[in-house]
C-alpha cells in the first residue's frame, strides 16, 4: 500500500506537468497566433505606406528641384540674350559699356561674375570683370566651338586659373551679319545655394553631377566638388523619369536615390537618403511592436502558466483522488480475493477432513467392539483396512489442494531459454491430443510461419497451455463437434497465442473469478479450482498476461501474451 | 432415540456411506442421498425426522434444497452442514428455517447430538400441533370429519 501511494504520488507529478504543458500550449498558442498576425499586418502596412511617403517626398523634391535649376540655367542665358538683343557688337565693346551691362546683369543675377564680348573668329574683344582677359583668341577653345553650334552653351564646373569653381553661360547673337558672342561666368557660391541646401530628413542631401560623373557641387556627406562621384554607376540612363530606387552606395550604407536629369546641361540632380533615415520611424514601429508582443506575451504567458497551474492541480488531484480509490478497490478486491480463497480451501480440505473424521470413527467403534483380548474377526479386520485405505486416499486428496496451492504461491527458479514456439505448441497439442481424439474433438492450428524465438520458461509455458486446452476439452465434452483452434500470431513485442474453443462458454459473473484461487464450477473432486490461477501466476512470472473472453454458450477463448524475453524478475507479486 | 429416521444428504458417496453404517449402528435409521434431487424423492417415499444437509453440492446446492424440503414438509427439522469458514451459508439456512448447523470436519457424537436436539424439537411441535387439534375437535366436533382425509401421515 505505502508503494501504491508513493507510486501514485510520482505519477501524479509527472501527471500534474503533462496537464499543465498541455493547457499551456493551448492557451498561449492561440493568442500568440493572433498577437502576431496583428502585429505583422500593422508594420506591413506602416512599411508599405512609409515607403510610399518617402518615394513621393523624393520624387517631389527633385522634380521641384530639377526645374529650378533648369530654370536658373534658362534665365542666365536669357539674361545675356536680353543684353545682346539691346546693343551691338561696336557698341559693348567699349569698355565703359561692357561694364554697364556687367553691372545690369548682376542686378538681376548677383552670380554674374564677369563678363566677356567676342567675335566670330574668337577673338576675346572686350571684358568686364576682376581678371584683365581681353585680346586672346578662343577660336580653339572647347566652349566656343559648342556655342557656334549650340547658339546656347552651359559648361561644367571647372576651377580654371582663377582657383575658384565657376561654370560658363555663353551665348550668340542673331542680330547682323556677322555673329558675335557674350560670355559669363556664373560664380559657384551663388549657384550652389540652390542645391546644397535641400535638406530631407535626417540624411537626406542633393547634388550635381555631370555627365562623366563629376561632381559639381559638393555633398552634405563630405564628397568634395570636381572628384568623380562613386555612385554614379548606379543612376539609370533614363533621362526622362525621376525614378527612385533604393541601392548599396559606394560608402557601403544603403541609400534611397531620385535622379532628375537637366536638359540644358546634361547633368544629372541626385536627392539621396540613407535607408536606415528612411525606414527609422518603420525600425521604431517594429521596435514598438516587438516590445508590445514581448510585453504581451509576458503577460499571457503568466496569465497562461497561473491558469494552468491551477487547472491541472485541480485535475491532478481528481485523478490522484481517483487513482487512489482504484487503488483501494484493487486492495478491497484483493481482501475478497483472499476470503473466497479461503472460503473454498477451508471447502476443498474439510470435506476429506470429514470424511476421515468419519472414518476414525469406524476404526473406533470396530476397536470398542473387541476389547482387549478378543481376537479381531475378518469383517472387522475388513472394516478397519478399507477405512485406512479411505483415509489414505483423503490424505492424498488434502496433499493435492496444498501442492496446488504452493505451487500457485511459490516462486520456483524460471528456466529461461530460447523456444521454438511452433514445436512447443505442438508439443502442448500432442499431450491433449488421445483425449482429443477419444471425445471427437478437432484441434485446428493457426501458426504464423514466422515467429520470433521467444526466451522463457518452456517447462512451465507447456504446463499452461496443457492446462489451457485440458480447460477447453471439458467446456466442448457435452456437445457435438466440438472444436478448439489454437492461434499463434506475432505482434512486434511479442507472441499471442489463442486457445479458443466453441464450448459452453463462461457465466459473466464466473469471468471475474475465474483467475481466483479455488474458484471452481467443476463438482466436488473434478476441480481444485487452482489450474487457471496457476496459469495466470506463471505467465505473469514469465513477464506476459493471461485474459479471458467469452460469450456464455459460444464458447471462450484465453489469450496468453508472451514478452520476446523476460525482463528480469521484478514481476513480484503485490 | 425410538423410530427416529435421518436423511444424510451429501455429495461425498464415502462419507454417506462411512457415517450410515456408524449412525445405523447407534439406532438412527439413516438414508443418504448423493444430491437434492435425490432427497426430495426420499423424502417423498419415506418418513423423515430430520435431514442432514451438505450446503455445498453440485446442480441444486443445499439452500435451494432447503427451500424446497421447508416449503413440502415443514415439520421437517434440517441440520446444515457446511465445509465453508465463513458462517454465512449456514445463517441463510437459519433464516430459511434450518434447525441449526454443523460445521465440517465435524465428530460424530456432536453430530448425533443435534440430530436429537432436532429430534426432541420435532417431536414437541408435533405434540403442540395434535393437542392443538384435540382442543379443536372437543370444540368442535364436526371438524373431525373435514380434516380426516388429510392427516393420513
Amino acid at each position: 500500500m505505502q508503494q501504491t501511494v508513493i507510486d501514485a504520488k510520482r505519477n501524479g507529478a509527472e501527471q500534474f506537468s503533462r496537464i499543465r504543458r498541455t493547457i499551456l500550449v493551448r492557451v498561449l498558442l492561440l493568442p500568440f497566433i493572433i498577437l502576431l498576425i496583428i502585429c505583422g499586418t500593422l508594420v506591413h502596412y506602416l512599411a508599405t505606406n512609409i515607403y510610399n511617403h518617402v518615394r513621393t517626398e523624393l520624387v517631389i523634391a527633385t522634380e521641384d528641384h530639377r526645374r529650378l535649376i533648369e530654370q536658373f540655367f534658362v534665365e542666365r542665358a536669357r539674361d545675356l540674350q536680353f543684353i545682346m538683343a539691346g546693343t551691338g557688337l561696336s557698341e559693348i565693346a567699349e569698355a565703359h559699356r561692357i561694364e554697364t551691362c556687367l553691372n545690369h546683369l548682376r542686378l538681376k543675377c548677383e552670380a554674374f561674375s564677369d563678363l566677356g564680348v567676342f567675335d566670330d573668329s574668337g577673338n576675346h574683344l572686350a571684358y568686364a570683370g576682376p581678371y584683365d582677359l581681353a585680346g586672346k583668341n578662343y577660336a580653339e577653345t572647347e566652349w566656343f566651338k559648342a556655342v557656334r553650334q549650340q547658339s546656347v552653351y552651359i559648361s561644367d564646373v571647372f576651377l580654371g586659373f582663377r582657383q575658384t569653381p565657376h561654370f560658363i553661360v555663353a551665348v550668340q547673337s542673331h542680330a547682323g551679319k556677322a555673329p558675335w558672342y557674350l560670355r559669363a561666368t556664373i560664380d559657384m557660391r551663388y549657384f550652389n545655394s540652390l542645391v546644397e541646401d535641400i535638406r530631407i530628413g535626417e540624411s537626406g542631401e542633393a547634388y550635381l553631377v555631370n555627365q562623366k560623373g563629376i561632381l559639381q557641387t559638393k555633398t552634405r556627406s563630405g564628397s568634395r566638388l570636381m572628384t568623380e562621384d562613386p555612385d554614379f554607376g548606379l543612376y539609370p540612363k533614363d533621362k526622362t523619369h525621376t525614378t527612385p530606387f533604393l541601392a548599396k552606395g559606394a560608402s557601403g550604407r544603403r541609400y534611397f536615390y531620385t535622379i532628375g536629369y537637366l536638359e540644358p546641361t546634361g547633368w544629372r540632380l541626385v536627392i539621396r537618403q540613407k535607408a536606415s533615415d528612411v525606414f527609422f520611424p518603420l525600425i521604431k514601429a517594429v521596435i514598438i511592436a516587438s516590445l508590445l508582443v514581448l510585453l504581451g506575451g509576458a503577460l499571457v504567458v503568466l496569465i497562461a502558466f497561473f491558469l494552468s497551474t491551477n487547472v491541472a492541480s485541480r485535475l491532478t488531484l481528481a485523478e490522484v483522488e481517483k487513482r487512489e480509490m482504484g487503488s483501494q478497490l484493487i486492495m478491497a478486491g484483493k481482501l475478497a480475493e483472499i476470503g473466497e480463497m479461503s472460503a473454498g480451501m477451508a471447502h476443498e480440505i474439510n470435506n476429506p477432513l470429514q470424511i476421515m473424521a468419519m472414518e476414525f470413527t469406524m476404526i473406533k467403534d470396530v476397536f470398542d467392539d473387541f476389547p482387549e483380548g478378543r481376537p479381531i474377526d475378518e469383517t472387522a479386520r475388513r472394516i478397519i483396512k478399507d477405512s485406512i485405505e479411505q483415509i489414505g486416499l483423503q490424505i492424498n486428496r488434502c496433499r493435492d489442494i496444498t501442492h496446488g496451492l504452493l505451487k500457485f504461491s511459490r516462486k520456483s527458479e524460471l528456466h529461461l531459454q530460447p523456444l521454438n514456439m511452433t514445436s512447443l505448441i505442438e508439443d502442448s497439442i500432442q499431450m491433449v491430443a488421445h483425449q482429443a481424439q477419444l471425445e471427437s474433438v478437432s484441434i485446428r492450428r493457426h501458426i504464423d510461419d514466422r515467429l520470433p524465438e521467444v526466451h522463457s520458461d518452456g517447462e512451465q509455458l507447456r504446463q499452461v497451455l496443457v492446462n489451457l486446452l485440458n480447460n477447453a476439452l471439458y467446456a466442448v465434452r457435452e456437445k457435438d463437434g466440438g472444436m478448439i483452434a489454437v492461434t499463434v500470431r506475432a505482434d512486434g513485442k511479442g507472441v499471442n497465442i489463442d486457445v479458443s474453443d466453441n464450448g459452453c462458454g463462461i457465466k459473466q459473473e464466473d469471468l471475474e473469478k475465474i483467475f481466483v484461487p479455488f474458484f471452481t464450477t467443476k463438482p466436488v473432486g473434478k476441480g481444485t479450482g487452482l489450474g487457471l490461477s496457476t496459469c495466470y501466476g506463471i505467465i505473469e512470472r514469465l513477464g506476459g498476461a493471461l485474459s479471458v473472453r467469452s460469450e456464455p454458450g459460444a464458447g471462450a477463448v484465453f489469450t496468453v501474451s508472451l514478452p520476446l524475453s523476460v525482463n528480469g524478475e521484478k514481476h513480484t507479486r503485490k | 432415540m425410538k423410530n427416529l429416521q435421518l436423511l444424510l444428504v451429501d455429495d461425498e458417496e464415502r462419507f454417506l456411506s462411512t457415517t450410515k453404517t456408524l449412525l445405523d449402528k447407534r439406532g438412527i435409521i439413516t438414508h443418504t442421498a448423493s444430491n437434492g434431487r435425490k432427497a426430495l424423492r426420499i423424502l417423498e417415499e419415506n418418513r423423515v425426522d430430520v435431514v442432514v444437509l451438505d450446503v455445498k453440492m453440485p446442480d441444486m446446492d443445499g439452500i435451494e434444497t432447503l427451500r424446497l424440503i421447508k416449503q413440502r414438509y415443514p415439520l421437517v427439522e434440517v441440520v446444515m452442514l457446511t465445509g465453508h469458514a465463513s458462517v454465512d451459508s449456514a445463517v441463510d439456512g437459519m433464516r430459511l428455517g434450518a434447525f441449526d448447523y454443523l460445521m465440517k470436519p465435524c465428530d460424530i457424537t456432536d453430530m448425533i447430538k443435534k440430530i436429537q436436539e432436532a429430534f426432541i424439537k420435532k417431536q414437541v411441535t408435533e405434540q403442540k400441533i395434535q393437542k392443538l387439534q384435540v382442543e379443536r375437535i372437543i370444540s368442535h366436533p364436526m371438524a373431525v370429519f373435514d380434516k380426516e382425509g388429510k392427516n393420513g401421515d
